[in-house]
């Protein structure tokens, strides 16, 4: 555990970002508790921002370099393209198209469509099937339970609204009280080991242990954490022994602040 | 920014107007690479277009850059052959404090303060913050120990903040 007095030395390179994940995540979780920290991190934190306003660029080409008018042609062609097109899109990360085929292929298989068509049609059948479940709804009241989770994910990972937090090689998001894990390229574990997430409670300084897992065959993982994205202000990822682990014993893979 | 979040596209292209300097000076430093720069500057204004929720209110150009080093970052951690944990954690640009203390200064000043300070100091913020690498990495580049390190960029940072400060009282 690392002290008190460490962890205010690492304030300021916390501000500065220069500190290694699992070290922030140490001081992010100590800035919570500690008004000492707290105070400094207040204090130095502007100073930061300044260090950043100081690389704004000039507005005088012969004094440094300038962005190309063409730049700001490119982004205003697009947003004026969407702004005509009403409701805003959602955007499509790419592990919400990965993980909505994962869905996909619980229900059916289907031929080389696009992702998005996958998606679309995926929606339509699940609400096809809803209705038919509506007729037999004791048989297949699981069935339809399913449907309902998997309209819910997808609707959760393709929500504009939805905090998205980068994480390794994917992203954490949460949508309302809900909590998912989303990584792409994963590696299979080594032998005799699983990934672990873990979390980290409102208020507390040790992270708890969440659910184990495998990435599938194509290396993508779309899991919902059972806890509730309003009580966590972390998540990590480390590599753990079969079974799970009590407490990490491994360097994080992946971590994030919520 | 109201009115960019009900989707105006002349709300955003005043937006863009204002704070593209300091989008891509940013991805300047710390790219060095004036085209990877154009993609940062690309992606950091596409996405504020497309999720306007994501600034919570507070500082916005401060909320702006820290997105914007964060973004360049990633770049330059997608262009390393370095470990994970060889890489820094991305600056907090969500957090919910309000540093509107310095909400909007001008880069000459902030030019002219910085250079008041021992190029020690200077130095070790300057690569830390734009060279995206951790303090022990600063440390093994420069051959100062990670105690000293720590230290320096501390007391700078401080006294950063007290120039700006003298400054913005003047």
């Amino acid at each position: 555990m690392t002290s008190h007095d460490e962890l205010l030395d690492n304030v300021a390179a916390y501000a500065l970002g220069v500190l290694s994940p699992a070290e922030a995540i140490e001081v992010r979780a100590h800035l919570q508790t500690c008004e000492a920290c707290r105070a400094e991190y207040e204090a130095l934190r502007p100073a930061v921002t300044a260090v950043a306003y100081s690389a704004e660029s000039c507005a005088d080409p012969s004094t440094g370099a300038v962005a190309s008018p063409l730049l700001k042609a490119r982004i205003m062609k697009q947003v004026r393209a969407e702004a005509e097109r009403k409701p805003a899109p959602a955007s499509w990360p790419a592990y919400a198209l990965a993980a909505a085929c994962v869905a996909v292929a619980l229900i059916s298989t289907f031929a080389n469509f696009s992702l998005r068509n996958q998606l679309r049609s995926a929606q339509a059948m699940i609400g096809t099937q809803q209705q038919q479940n509506s007729r037999q709804a004791q048989q297949n009241a699981r069935q339809a339970r399913q449907n309902a989770e998997q309209s819910q994910t997808i609707a959760d990972l393709t929500a504009s609204n939805a905090s998205r937090y980068r994480f390794g090689n994917g992203e954490v998001l949460a949508h309302g009280p809900r909590l998912y894990l989303a990584m792409r390229a994963l590696p299979a574990p080594p032998p005799g080991k699983v990934y672990q997430a873990w979390t980290l409670p409102k208020g507390s300084k040790k992270m708890a242990p969440s659910l184990t897992f495998r990435p599938s065959a194509g290396g993508v993982t779309v899991i919902r954490l059972p806890e509730s994205a309003l009580g966590v202000t972390a998540v990590a990822v480390s590599v753990e022994p079969e079974g799970g682990s009590k407490q990490p014993t491994s360097t994080p893979i992946a971590v994030t602040q919520l | 920014m109201d009115r960019v979040r009900a989707r105006d596209a002349g709300a955003f292209e005043r937006l863009y107007d204002e704070y593209h300097r300091l989008v891509y000076g940013l991805a300047v430093r710390v790219l060095a690479d004036p085209a990877g720069a154009e993609d940062v500057t690309q992606a950091v204004f596409l996405k504020l277009w497309t999720n306007p929720e994501l600034f919570r209110g507070g500082n916005f150009a401060g909320w702006l850059a820290r997105v914007a080093r964060n973004r360049a970052v990633d770049v330059l951690r997608s262009r390393a052959v370095r470990s994970e944990s060889d890489l820094p954690e991305a600056l907090p640009a969500d957090d919910a404090l309000e540093d509107t203390a310095f909400a909007r200064l001008d880069a000459e000043r902030v030019r002219a303060a910085l250079a008041q300070l021992p190029d020690e100091q200077r130095s070790l913020i300057e690569l830390g913050f734009f060279g995206g690498i951790t303090q022990e990495q600063i440390s093994r580049q420069t051959g100062l120990p990670l105690g000293t390190v720590k230290t320096r960029m501390r007391t700078g940072l401080r006294r950063l903040r007290s120039a700006l400060e003298d400054a913005v009282t003047v």
